[in-house]
């Protein structure tokens, strides 16, 4: 069933329960208006009666009877009966029969007026007289009924009309929603076409439909943004990976001319150098897209960070002295919990730290500091090399943004690029100072604002 | 002491090649190439040692590894996957696994990695006693005093755990890597010789004044600990 009709019929069946509930409540309000519309009537003039007999007595009483009648109206019973149930004055060929005895006050019964055969329903009121007569005073009931009668078949008639504009409606509001789900269907087609640049139009009324557009929008923006990523990635890797693959290509040419066996054991070493090079460089490339990509969130835990700072001080400080300079850890005072990924920040100091000792330089010094700072923690690794000019620190950060093409040999133009990765990865920065002279690198992490959700 | 290893690769070029390689080492290896006939097989329980690729056809390698960690088959299995990040690797271990190792890796490291495996499933078996010894060196690691011909060495805590990793593994061959995922749990690739230079200092501490070297270098490969 096409979904125009199916909003169309379901539009209608809405319309239609809609107004039956209406006019189960507009009949349920008449009918009870007029029962309480007739008992003020009934129970009024039976007032009326008895002001006139405690007034007047007897003989103005018979006169008041008299007097109701005379307006004539058909609806009216009214009689005085004597203790025997005869009737003293009046329209009523017989007492009232009631359920159960006859008492005072109002309730309903079953009357017959004179010249009549046919009991009717009636509500009265019964007032006993001081001398055991009976006074009774009615309506039968039915008044308003012919109203009632004429007010449900318009009500139905309505009813009627209502279920059709109902339908209408539905056709109408299904169209509408499918021209604007075309539109975005419209759009979203020519994307699959590999247009990626399209987005879908706002209408500027921030309905549902427009939220949804929004959203696909966001979506594609956020596809586009990857994807231009991606890209750049691919690039960068191809042109970065050109020159080293090209050195093993040489390399492995050599080996292969060569036919000296010590020279082609060099040359083979050196392949295989080369080699663990190129993947080195490919598995921190990997890392990084997925510190960026956050997958790695769901791998944290509390660690000290002090501890593993100690460590790793503790793992580099012969690797410094070989390259002679001394590697000195500041601990600090007390634990320093972070809410983290304990071996990719042993990944980004280690990176920190062998960036410093490569560039340290002889007779240098490399400081290690773990401190607190305001829900931050700082890892600064600080080293008395050249350092980076200002200027080029940004450059520094960034993906294969190596400052000096010997670098990329050892795939080391990457090391700051997968710590600020990994930084990024813990909600918390890379900061790349003057130490006068050197380089202070600076890790800001908070100490755990995920760590609730994660 | 030849071993039965089962090897669950779908790449044939690859597991051809192990097979080779573990059989001329005197393994005998049974094949599967999809992950449910490598349960299947995995099963039975009568292996010494699994080697597991992580992606695999039908079922893939982690899924494996769960299955049979689950129905309580307790044959250790060396993971092998081209999925090298950090977060992967702890995955992989995470999941059951003895070892993790990155494609592409050379036969000497694969080799090095089931050695071990299949030294530590023997020591399981039969606890040996606590004092270790290799040749004239004696290592008590519950006192962690490590002495050569009675003569007492003084060694830093992180070397001391070296030591104890090769003497656990005496004969055989030990890679750089192993020796930073077990003696300092890294498991990243570090780009300097951080490991030479400790074990360089180790072999200072443990052959200077002797004649007889303990601790060799295994070119292409690693270390290894033997008199």
């Amino acid at each position: 069933m096409p979904t125009t009709i199916r909003i169309a019929l379901l539009a209608g069946v809405l319309a239609l329960l809609s107004n039956l509930v209406v006019l189960g409540f507009i009949q349920w309000r008449t009918h009870d208006e007029a029962v309480s519309a007739q008992r003020r009537q009934v129970v009024e003039q039976g007032a009326v009666l008895a002001d006139i007999y405690r007034t007047g007595g007897m003989r103005a009483l018979g006169d008041g009877v008299e007097d109701t009648l005379a307006y004539g109206d058909p609806q009216t019973a009214v009689g005085i009966f004597n203790a025997s149930g005869r009737e003293i004055t009046g329209n009523l060929a017989a007492m009232p029969r009631t359920k159960g005895p006859i008492r005072t006050g109002y309730q309903s019964a079953l009357i017959r007026f004179q010249q009549q055969t046919a009991p009717r329903e009636a509500a009265i009121v019964a007032m006993r007289l001081p001398r055991g007569e009976w006074l009774i005073s009615g309506r039968t009931v039915g008044y308003g009924l012919a109203l009632r009668d004429t007010l449900e078949r318009s009500l139905l008639i309505a009813l009627l009309g209502a279920v059709l504009l109902g339908l209408a409606g539905g056709v109408i509001i299904a169209q509408y929603v499918g021209r604007r789900v075309g539109r975005i269907v419209a759009v979203t087609d020519r994307i699959s076409a590999t247009d990626l640049t399209r987005r879908i139009p706002l209408s500027g009324s921030s309905d549902a439909f427009d939220r949804l557009s929004r959203q696909i929008n966001e979506m594609l923006d956020r596809i586009s943004a990857l994807m231009e990523e991606l890209r750049m990635v691919t690039d960068s890797i191809a042109h970065d990976l050109r020159s080293p693959v090209s050195r093993l290509q040489s390399a492995a040419h050599a080996a292969a001319e060569t036919s000296d066996a010590t020279e082609r054991d060099q040359q083979l070493t050196s392949v295989v150098r080369q080699a663990d090079s190129l993947m080195r460089i490919l598995t921190t490339v990997l890392e990084i897209s997925r510190s960026e990509a956050l997958t790695s969130r769901s791998q944290f835990a509390w660690f000290d960070v002090g501890e593993l700072g100690a460590e790793l001080s503790e793992m580099y400080e012969p690797v410094a002295e070989e390259a002679g300079t001394i590697l000195k850890f500041d601990r600090p005072g007390s634990p320093a919990e972070l809410f983290g990924h304990r071996q990719l920040i042993a990944q980004a100091i280690s990176n920190l730290i062998e960036n410093a000792v490569r560039y340290a330089g002889q007779g240098g010094e490399i400081l290690v500091r773990v401190g607190r700072h305001s829900g931050q923690l700082e890892i600064a690794v600080a080293d008395h090399g050249p350092g980076i000019p200002a200027e080029r620190r940004e450059e520094a950060l960034r993906r294969f943004g190596r400052l000096d093409s010997s670098r990329s040999e050892e795939g080391a133009g990457l090391g700051l690029a997968l710590a600020t990765a990994i930084a990024h990865l813990h909600d918390g920065k890379l900061r790349l100072d003057d130490n006068r002279p050197g380089l202070l690198a600076t890790l800001d992490l908070p100490i755990s604002r995920r760590s609730a959700g994660a | 002491m030849g071993r039965k290893i089962l090897l669950v690769e779908d790449d044939r070029e690859t597991a051809a090649y192990l097979a080779k390689g573990l059989g001329q080492e005197g393994h005998s290896v049974e094949r599967a190439t999809n992950g449910q006939d490598g349960l299947f097989q995995a099963t039975d329980g009568t292996f010494d040692l699994i080697i597991l690729d992580r992606m695999l056809p039908v079922l893939d390698g982690i899924s494996v590894l769960k299955a049979l960690r689950a129905a309580k088959v307790e044959t250790p299995v060396l993971v092998l996957s081209a999925l090298a990040s950090v977060g992967d690797r702890i995955e992989g271990l995470e999941s059951g696994s003895d070892d993790y190792l990155v494609k592409p890796f050379s036969f000497a490291e694969l080799l090095a990695r089931v050695n071990a495996l299949l030294r530590r499933r023997e020591a399981r078996l039969d606890p040996a006693d606590h004092r270790i010894s290799v040749g004239d060196l004696e290592i008590d690691p519950l006192s962690r005093i490590v002495r050569r011909s009675g003569k007492k060495l003084e060694l830093k805590p992180r070397e001391y755990l070296l030591l104890e990793y090769f003497a656990r593994n005496e004969g055989r061959v030990v890679t750089r890597t192993m020796l930073l995922e077990q003696v300092w749990d890294y498991h990243f690739d570090p780009g300097t010789n951080v490991i030479d230079v400790h074990v360089s200092r180790l072999r200072r501490k443990l052959e200077d004044g002797f004649d007889k070297p303990l601790l060799h270098t295994v070119r292409g490969a690693g270390y290894m600990l033997a008199a």
